[in-house]
């Protein structure tokens, strides 16, 4: 959470996950390049500079699927969200890993051209209308650059000053990034024949990928969280009282099309949107601790009477105003500008069974 | 002008620019547009690469937050449902490009063997 912004905000949680990476990034880096080649010893072997490039690449590969595989999976099952917590490091690091894999390429491949570097990289192969000797290059230069916006806009500044949503939409980029790099890694070294161990590698991966995606999608499809019912003018019942468990929250989706979340605190109800205002993570999943509502993705934390951060903090959420009709909680559609407080309603305790 | 030259010009034009914005932007507007960055000088730097690859909206965002029109409840509608439809045609297109690139694969065995040329007399 933001007061004053700093470089990097470091926190024990964060060196742990930060070192098991660096760890697991430096022991793929040393086994591909040191221990593959007598392991599997090619017939035709490779030099030591394109080895390091073709490491390095492999590395940032797997990189961005895992940092790809980690969304889904938090969706599908709470017990990976730990991993989620500190994605924005895993994914800068893919890129400086990337980013050495095209310094490495480029000069091995692009030193001693007549020509400037750049342009000799975007000159030497134009064969955009074969599949067979495609330039694989530009879908690799295009991937990096993907990369670098999603990496260079990764401090809590951008996500304020752009707000969450174009944020999130920038950084959507990955997906064509990961096409990009499928695409530039099938059309460049899986055309090498020889390439079976590798080819299986990256095929898995991709369909690793997809298949998390999808079945994340079609859990929110079956599962996903309730439609409110428009009740009366400008009022739609949310929920039953009896569903709102104390201390947890209740999602519903207004007839706008956004989220609220209704949250029991001391047998009270309160209402805020359901979207947190650092990435728009599901608050409605989060669990109230000390009066303040967690979130589940990076810890923001919120009081749900007036969806405000705590002091010094000053993030804020919208609110939403409540009343109770006999079971049913009706919650006003137009949320209230962010902390603005509203008075807890009294509500009959949950029942568990409809929990 | 080869058409690789003009995007190497073109890109080397984009990055002065994008530096200049985020001088202007970093000694200027960032305090204007943002309360947690007033008096936070160390982490501005880092902005810089960032600025220089989108500074268009970077522009765009210093000029809506100027003049008062940012909305505040866009900030809590999240785009959920474009994950829904991107991986629906990614679940198409990664495939075929994989599918297609290795159908496209040459066999090296039947590349006619190497031959080894005689010095001319």
């Amino acid at each position: 959470m933001s007061v004053k912004y700093i470089p990097v905000q470091w926190n024990p949680n964060k060196y742990v996950y930060d070192a098991v990476m660096l760890a697991a990034v430096a022991a793929f880096l040393w086994f591909f390049m040191f221990v593959s080649p007598d392991l599997l010893a090619h017939d035709r072997p490779i030099t030591g500079q394109i080895r390091t490039a073709r490491a390095f690449g492999a590395c940032a590969f797997f990189m961005l699927t895992v940092i790809l595989c980690i969304g889904p999976l938090a969706r599908l099952d709470a017990r990976f969200l730990p991993l989620l917590y500190n994605r924005r490091h895993f994914g800068v690091m893919a890129f400086f890993i990337a980013l050495t894999h095209a310094y490495a390429i480029l000069g091995w491949y692009f030193s001693f051209t007549p020509i400037e570097t750049y342009e000799a990289l975007l000159s030497t192969n134009t064969s955009f209308d074969r599949v067979r000797g495609f330039p694989f290059e530009i879908l690799g230069l295009f991937a990096l650059l993907c990369l670098g916006v999603l990496a260079l806009t990764s401090h809590d500044f951008w996500m304020k000053f752009l707000t969450p949503p174009i944020w999130k939409a920038l950084h959507f980029l990955i997906y064509a990034a990961y096409a990009a790099v499928i695409g530039h890694v099938a059309l460049g070294v899986l055309q090498d024949g020889h390439a079976t161990g590798l080819t299986v590698a990256f095929g898995l991966s991709g369909a690793l990928v997809i298949a998390l995606h999808l079945a994340a999608v079609m859990k929110d499809r079956r599962a996903g969280d309730p439609a409110a019912s428009i009740a009366q003018d400008g009022w739609e019942v949310a929920c039953h009282a009896d569903q709102v468990e104390e201390g947890f929250g209740k999602v519903a989706v207004l007839s706008t099309g956004e989220r609220v979340a209704v949250f029991r605190q001391e047998g009270k109800l309160s209402a805020i949107s359901n979207a947190c205002s650092h990435q728009n993570g599901p608050l409605g999943e989060g669990r109230i601790i000390d009066c303040l509502v967690t979130c589940p993705w990076h810890g923001f934390q919120y009081n749900v009477t007036n969806g405000r951060s705590p002091e010094p903090f000053t993030e804020t959420v919208p609110t939403y105003d409540l009343r109770i009709d006999g079971a049913k909680v009706l919650i006003r559609s137009e949320p209230n500008p962010p902390g603005t407080y509203v008075e807890p309603v009294a509500a009959t305790p949950a029942n568990k069974d409809t929990v | 002008m080869s058409f690789a030259a003009t995007l190497v010009l073109m890109a080397e034009i984009w990055v002065w620019i994008g530096l200049a914005i985020s001088a202007l932007f970093l000694t200027i507007g960032i305090g204007r547009v943002d309360e947690d960055a007033r008096g936070a000088y160390v982490f501005r730097p880092l902005l810089v690469p960032g600025i220089i690859l989108i500074w268009p909206l970077v522009l765009w965002r210093w000029w809506i937050i100027e003049t008062g029109r940012d909305d505040w409840a866009k900030r809590h509608q999240p785009p959920r449902a474009f994950h829904a439809q991107a991986w629906m045609v990614l679940a198409v297109v990664i495939p075929l490009i994989f599918l297609a690139a290795l159908a496209a694969r040459q066999s090296t065995e039947l590349l006619t063997p190497p031959v080894l040329l005689e010095a001319p007399q």
